[in-house]
């Protein structure tokens, strides 16, 4: 499954991060790389502030859409 | 900066508190300007205590990819000119990211020391971090340190100068510097043999990062580096052989396995207090309310509408200090607030209150005005509303006394602290100077200075409370609110904050949009932002409103809905041209921890901003007064002119020569013209001018001078009106805000086309108004109606075609 089909609070293992290179770079970055396991920290209208590390990060709808994950 | 000065690069991510660092380290010896060629910020300062080494802030990023202009910018500077030695600011409460631009770092090949910042917290957490096996890991120093209370940081900058100075000894020619080796075996392998093909064509200290970065297949890099065909084939086979092995691309696997090296340290290296893993911090908390799905729009409109009663509302801070700044502190004087003013001389205002003695002199006026006209009765208007507020009778008698009464001498009442303006005439006066001098010195010089002086209040609190908003952490929110909104119209959710300082000025508006990544959205929001009404055009619109629009109590709010409509509408006709297409799909924004900032920090923040404005309006606006003053006082043989005679002056004609440019707008006559010239050079001397080129127009005061004069060139004077002001708040703002968007916009070509973009609405709303006003009111169908109706067209057009199709 995708991030945004995810709910607040649940946490999930990275997969994969598609989608545009650039994006794709920053993302890795900031830690969204697979194996990283996440947590949905807020969500509003689609978007998401997810819990990396020990950061937050706020993405849209489409690019949660990109990060594929699966159930911890 | 001279180059024999030891240069020590301030690295780290946003964040990570390197503002704070870099302040206390320099104190206030710093230099802030642009990097060469783009328009990102570049802040050097001298060491405090050591004359000889410079500390140079790089922008916050969170790696050396070429993702951002600050990554390109940093990393150019970082393998190119490098620095002496690097000071790495890591965020302790946030290791294992910040790690991971660390571990690049450490890969340059350059002395480097680890300042791992925020340890307080990290102590009152109850986390423990191993430095020596980090130091020992990245081949580099660690040391703990507080930025925000000051502990640790002298002492972090002085170990990466002592390192510095140590290497240049110790490391001659051929011996390489010893970095970390973080990848998988066959990784390394492939970049082992990528090393030794580069070998000679890039800085041997850093050749492992360069290596890296072909096995990354990084571009720019490939590009600027002489590498054969047959040498590249060869590398290019390596990296396929390592993609093939692990099953992702070369970049992945780099990203990858940085991650798992520094999950592995930190398996190691980092104790984290069991008790607090995984639970909701109070910034999580805060952000529960703040972006709640409906809390979060009120609570951003309140904090709006905090800004604007502190900027601009009547009788908040910012006008009465912008007031206090224009009629007193830079003119004539002030009398000191909070104190009595009651005249201490002999005569008819002894005892009074100033306001009182100024009303009584405005009657003594009013009744030899009157008894002059050969009236019974005088009067006085209110100046803005024009209603009668009192009437009474007068005789002789009354108009003798009237006619001795003198105007009261503010310096007479209570406290009279003289402003700068009375203090220069003063000191001409006693030097004796000729009156062109002083004309020039007063009216010329000072008038421009003091027109940049006029606006610093207003923007000084903008400032203000746009750094607490960054620096408590609210700012990041609101473009994450935003982003939905924004989106729609091709702009970012960090367009609003440049739109938010465009009500106070363009120009820091416009500088502003650096912030926003997507180089199509930062484009159009500096395009959009001079749109909104700023305080100088708010200037414009009380002088209008006043004089034209008595009923139509309506016309000052709507020039806001009017700015925020074209944004919009104007926003949604950009993103469908081609220049524009293309989706702007992904937002990715770290939302730092909320903390109470600090006054320091705050202070710094809002007086670098405050001094680039001072500094580059200064540069333009005050020749550009100089310059319009001449115009204005002088004739073609340089006469000098009085006010009276400016149907004389050089002025005229050029307004003479462009007036046909105004004339399907309804204000085509040389004064028209001119003071929508002097509008560029700074919008509220449109009213000023207005004022002096109508001062020959029948009425009694500059305001009737000013509503005959829009008689004189129009059937329809409201409308020709409303023409000029349009004209004048939505075609391209003054002079700096367009030298500002030229360099933003980093290329003539895109400065000409904001500014044409700009014209073009400002003319086409102004035309439009005018000539179907005109038709509306039986004035009839023209030449003009039909090109008004045909732009009209022509935007409704751009606005509602369907979007371009995008190829995926």
């Amino acid at each position: 499954m995708t991030l945004d089909a995810m709910k607040e609070g649940e946490r999930a293992r990275i997969v994969r991060v598609t989608g545009e290179e650039a994006v794709k770079r920053h993302l890795g970055a900031l830690g969204f790389v697979a194996g990283t396991v996440i947590r949905v920290a807020g969500a509003s209208y689609g978007n998401l502030i997810l819990a990396v590390h020990e950061s937050r990060v706020a993405v849209n709808d489409a690019t949660a859409r990109s990060i594929e994950v699966e159930a911890v | 900066m001279a180059n024999n000065k030891l240069k020590i690069a301030l690295a780290g991510n946003p964040n990570s508190g390197k503002t704070t660092l870099f302040n206390a380290l320099t104190g206030s010896e710093q230099y802030v300007g642009n990097w060469p060629g783009v328009t990102v910020e570049k802040k050097d300062g001298i060491l405090a205590g050591h004359k000889d080494v410079v500390i140079q802030d790089l922008p916050g990023i969170y790696s050396l990819s070429p993702y951002s202009l600050e990554e390109k910018v940093s990393r150019r500077f970082l393998v190119e000119e490098g620095p002496d030695a690097i000071l790495n600011i890591v965020d302790g409460t946030n290791i294992e990211r910040n790690l991971f631009f660390s571990t690049q770092l450490a890969e340059l090949g350059l002395p480097m020391v680890m300042a791992v910042n925020m340890m307080d917290v990290v102590r009152k957490n109850g986390d423990k971090i191993d430095f020596d096996r980090i130091a020992k890991a990245l081949r580099c120093e660690v040391v703990g340190i507080s930025a925000l209370r000051n502990e640790g940081g002298r002492e972090a900058a002085e170990k990466a100068v002592e390192m510095a100075k140590k290497t240049v000894v110790e490391r001659g020619p051929g011996k390489l510097p010893d970095v970390p080796h973080v990848f998988s075996g066959s990784v390394e392998h492939a970049i082992a043999h990528i090393e030794e093909s580069i070998q000679g064509k890039v800085p041997a200290r850093s050749i492992r990062w360069y290596a890296i970065k072909i096995f990354e297949r990084d571009r720019e890099i490939i590009n600027r580096l002489d590498i054969g065909v047959g040498e590249m084939k060869h590398i290019e086979e390596h990296i396929r052989d390592c993609e093939k092995e692990l099953g992702d691309d070369a970049e992945s696997i780099i990203t990858n396995q940085r991650y798992e090296f520094i999950d592995r340290l930190m398996d190691k290296s980092l104790a984290l207090n069991e008790k607090r893993k995984g639970k909701a911090t109070l910034s999580d908390r805060i952000d529960k309310i703040v972006t709640h799905r409906i809390l979060a729009l009120p609570i951003f409109i309140l904090s709006l509408c905090a800004m604007w009663f502190l900027a601009v509302a009547e009788n908040g801070p910012g006008t009465l200090l912008t007031d206090w700044a224009n009629d007193g502190f830079l003119a004539d004087g002030w009398h000191l607030p909070f104190t009595t003013h009651e005249c201490r001389e002999e005569g008819t205002y002894k005892g009074m209150e100033f306001e009182d003695a100024q009303g009584e002199f405005a009657k003594a006026e009013a009744t030899v005005a009157a008894w002059e006209a050969g009236e019974k009765k005088a009067s006085i208007e209110d100046e803005e509303t024009g209603e009668v507020s009192e009437e009474w009778d007068i005789d002789e008698a009354a108009y003798k006394a009237a006619k001795e009464l003198e105007e009261p001498d503010p310096s007479k009442f209570g406290v009279w602290v003289p402003g700068i303006g009375a203090l220069i005439t003063g000191a001409l006066e006693k030097g004796g100077v000729g009156d062109t001098v002083k004309s020039l010195v007063v009216d010329g010089a000072w008038g421009g200075v003091a027109t940049v002086l006029g606006f610093v209040p207003v923007i000084f609190i903008v400032f203000l409370f746009l750094a607490f908003l960054e620096d408590c952490g609210y700012m990041a929110r609101v473009a994450f609110i935003m982003d939905r909104l924004l989106r729609r119209f091709g702009l970012s959710g960090k367009s609003f904050i440049p739109m938010l300082v465009g009500k106070g000025c363009g120009v820091p508006a416009v500088m502003a949009a650096r912030a926003i990544e997507n180089e199509r959205a930062r484009r159009m929001t500096v395009i959009l932002a001079t749109f909104v009404p700023c305080g100088a055009k708010t200037v414009i619109i009380a002088m209008f409103a006043a004089l034209f629009f008595r009923e139509q109590w309506y016309v000052a709010a709507l020039m806001d809905v009017v700015g925020i409509a074209i944004i919009i509408f104007g926003g949604i006709a950009l993103k469908k041209t081609r220049f524009f297409a293309g989706e702007a799909s992904s937002f990715v924004l770290e939302l730092p921890a909320y903390h109470m900032p600090t006054v320091s920090g705050i202070w710094h923040h809002t007086w670098n901003r405050l001094k680039g404005y001072i500094l580059k309006a200064g540069l333009i606006i005050f020749p550009a007064c100089v310059f319009l003053w001449f115009v204005m006082h002088f004739d073609w043989s340089l006469n000098l002119l009085a006010d009276e005679e400016i149907e004389k002056s050089i002025l005229r004609d050029i307004g003479s020569w462009i007036a046909w440019f105004f004339e399907p707008l309804g204000f085509g006559s040389w004064q028209g013209a001119a003071a929508s010239v002097s509008a560029e050079i700074a919008k509220e001397q449109a009213t000023a001018t207005l004022g002096l080129v109508a001062a020959n127009m029948d009425g009694a005061t500059t305001g009737s001078h000013i509503q005959a004069l829009f008689g004189s060139v129009s059937e329809f004077p409201k409308l020709a009106a409303l023409s000029f002001m349009l004209f004048n708040l939505f075609v391209p703002p003054c002079m700096v805000a367009i030298a500002v968007t030229f360099r933003e916009m980093g290329s003539q070509k895109w400065g000409w086309f904001a500014v044409a973009f700009q014209l073009f609405v400002g003319y086409v709303l102004a035309l439009s108004a005018y000539r179907l006003g005109v038709l509306f009111a039986g004035g009839g169908f023209g030449v003009w109606t039909a090109l008004a109706l045909a732009l009209d067209a022509f935007c409704l057009w751009a606005i509602f075609r369907p979007a371009r199709k995008e190829l995926a």
